[in-house]
């Protein structure tokens, strides 16, 4: 049973940390009011491009190319929808759909349609003295990002709701007018939130080829983007909810995987399909059950004007 | 410069832009011969879209033009339905993501009554059609009433319908239960093969693939025109897409209207998966293939959200998905077509900037200085 668990919780660490760094993105730019739905596409381009810096510099190094390709592509959104205004679920769509053909093509002509090479990994971190205890030993031997994961969702927490920059980034988001009125800048405040958003993006799609895999595949994010979407709104667009709801994802999808590996004949009872719909079904059903209620950010997906009121 | 114009203008000036933009990027991804080449590639585009009429012309025999307007017109109706199912829910204020997860559930309900329920064709096509707008339309519906009545953000409701139907559709139902048996009794992906009576007819014989599909996309597209533009209902449609504070203020029934759109807004894409099914796979294919349904978010917002705008849309996009597969033979990659499109939709979104451009040539006003279009920022991945 203990063997069973570790197992299990060892998967989620491994798997949790590209959805939580991608939830948290999601949840920084939409408190601050410019909506997030080109978390995928910023997470295929940071995986993207993290792979391919892999292949000439230390890994590491490439996580950090991955996560500025992916705030790159969160300027171009800056760039519409606090500079022009524009529609930001159709800046973000329109995202989705140039990392997506833009991906595949160069993928498809530099390095063939099966992904790029091998790359080097993120080294693991063995945790002296916690690997032999069990259960918690499943903390141990993981990269930094795992690490990362469990730390950062407290500190954005403590920022958001400790800081004075977090009260701004908070209020730019329900009530931009108000911020413009203590002379502080709101197209300066929503930069800094989506600039952030998609170096959180990009970090995610860079966990994904550096940690999970070896490398970029084609279908690479496949639709981890969207979950994390899910998993912001599932958590209330705070930073703690998200990180639990990513982490419930995580763990449900290692424990379908689990299941299916450990006993088949359970497959026979419930289709494989079933089981990979589970999840999904259950974000439904949970947020059926707790209703919206007053979490959204109040002036989210409204462009900013000075001049109207 | 007319309304109607100034509405348009920006969706035509962007597809225009993305094809140069593309058009400049096999340019410069070529060692020598760049512009000669994208020039060819761009020819080979339009004759596998609209008909290879040189070679017509110089007496090739006539399946030269009709098997790429075939084609086109195929993939035209299938971005119409799904175009005009994004663009029917936008007009009520709803973002339907989910025609993707409604299309996969309309293609199995037609594919399901296409094979197991025998019919004489008169009766067939109409109930396989009326099957998928109706599992379309339900899939879309649980959508609606969650934000109805539980205030669950459409959203996210329709992201999550998309993967349970996808994963329901093709990792159980059509490797599962529904799975076809071929002759010898061998299985074979996808679902059993439809009767006769259900295909939808095509309309130049065996050598194109163009079927009645087509014209039932443009008059779906002229049905919502009028039904948006005509008739009470749509107008109230429209008013509570405008602002439903409004709209309840004026007496009129917000939940009912918004309901209602969504719900056909499903059936649409729904009818997308059953002209797939019926005009062209003959089963529910082991999986969709293409994306349509994502696809008819950008047509739609490239087609302004306008039905007859998502049908001009969709007939472009088409005619260029159909002519992008001839590309390959000048060795440009067959993902162009999408990065056009991808392209598009993305100088749509800087509708303003188009504006500001367009107003300060007309007429000098005092508008901020025009930055250079977004082309420039791009990042090619």
């Amino acid at each position: 049973m203990l063997e069973i668990i570790h197992r299990l919780l060892f998967a989620t660490l491994d798997a949790a940390p590209a959805l939580v760094f991608a939830a948290l993105g999601a949840v920084l730019s939409e408190r601050a009011g410019v909506v997030a739905v080109g978390m995928e596409g910023m997470m295929r381009t940071g995986a993207f491009c993290a792979a391919v810096a892999a292949l000439v510099m230390p890994t590491p190094l490439a996580v950090g190319m991955g996560m500025l390709a992916g705030a790159g592509l969160a300027a171009v959104h800056g760039f519409l929808c606090i500079r022009w205004r524009s529609d930001q679920v159709v800046s973000g769509i329109a995202l989705n759909l140039v990392a997506l053909a833009g991906g595949t093509f160069l993928l498809e002509t530099h390095f063939g349609p099966n992904g790029t090479p091998p790359i080097q990994q993120l080294s693991t971190w063995e945790l002296p003295g916690l690997s032999s205890v069990p259960v918690l030993g499943a903390l141990s031997g993981h990269a930094a990002p795992t690490y990362l994961a469990l730390v950062l969702p407290l500190l954005l927490q403590a920022m958001l709701t400790r800081t004075p920059l977090g009260l701004r980034l908070r209020a730019v988001g329900d009530k931009p007018h108000a911020v413009a009125t203590l002379g502080l800048s709101v197209p300066a405040l929503r930069w800094g939130a989506v600039l952030g958003s998609g170096l959180l993006a990009g970090l995610g799609g860079a966990v994904l080829s550096t940690t999970v895999l070896d490398r970029f595949e084609q279908h690479t994010p496949a639709g981890l983007g969207f979950m994390a979407l899910a998993a912001m709104v599932f958590g209330r667009w705070t930073p703690m909810g998200a990180f639990l709801a990513a982490a419930f994802f995580a763990f449900g999808n290692a424990l379908r995987i689990g299941l299916a590996s450990s006993s088949p004949a359970l497959l026979d009872l419930v289709p494989q399909g079933v089981l990979l719909a589970l999840p999904y079904v259950l974000t439904l059903l949970v947020l059926t059950l707790q209703g919206q209620r007053n979490s959204t950010p109040a002036a989210l997906g409204v462009p900013y004007e000075q001049e109207s009121r | 410069m007319g309304e109607r114009t100034r509405q348009a203008l920006p969706s035509v000036l962007s597809v225009l832009l993305s094809l140069v933009v593309c058009w400049l990027l096999i340019a410069l991804s070529r060692d020598t011969e760049g512009f000669t080449t994208a020039t060819a590639a761009y020819l080979q585009m339009l004759w596998g879209g609209v008909g290879d009429w040189p070679r017509y012309l110089e007496g090739a025999a006539a399946t030269v033009l009709t098997r790429p307007l075939g084609e086109a017109a195929m993939k035209a109706a299938l971005l119409t339905f799904t175009g005009l199912s994004v663009a029917v829910a936008f007009k009520v204020g709803l973002f339907n993501i989910g025609a993707q997860g409604q299309m996969i559930l309309g293609a199995l309900a037609a594919a399901v009554v296409g094979a197991h329920v025998a019919l004489p064709a008169p009766l067939h096509i109409p109930a396989a059609l009326l099957g998928a707008a109706l599992a379309g339309g339900a899939w879309a519906g649980i959508a609606a009433a969650l934000r109805l009545y539980r205030g669950v953000h459409e959203v996210i409701s329709t992201i999550m319908l998309n993967w349970v139907a996808l994963r329901l559709v093709d990792n159980w139902l059509v490797v599962g239960p529904l799975r076809g048996v071929a002759e010898a009794g061998a299985s074979i992906t996808g679902t059993a093969e439809i009767h006769p009576t259900a295909q939808l007819p095509r309309l130049l014989g065996d050598v194109s693939r163009l079927n009645l599909g087509f014209v039932l996309a443009v008059l779906a597209a002229v049905a919502v025109w009028a039904w948006l533009t005509r008739t009470r209902s749509g107008f109230e449609t429209r008013a509570v897409g405008l602002g439903d504070e409004a709209a309840r203020a004026a007496g009129i029934p917000v939940a009912r209207r918004a309901g209602f759109a969504m719900t056909l807004a499903g059936a649409l894409a729904g009818l997308a998966g059953a002209v797939l099914v019926l005009g062209t796979e003959g089963r529910y294919p082991g999986t969709l293939g293409a994306p349509y349904g994502f696809d008819g978010i950008a047509i739609a917002l490239i087609g302004n959200n306008h039905p007859l705008g998502v049908g001009a849309a969709a007939l472009f996009f088409g005619v260029l998905r159909a002519g992008g597969t001839r590309m390959q033979l000048l060795d440009v990659h067959k993902s162009f077509p999408e990065l056009i499109q991808g392209l598009a939709l993305l100088f749509v979104a800087g509708r303003l900037i188009w504006l500001a451009v367009l107003r300060k040539r007309n007429a000098p006003a005092p508008v901020p200085a025009a930055p250079p279009a977004p082309a420039a920022q791009v990042p090619h991945a």
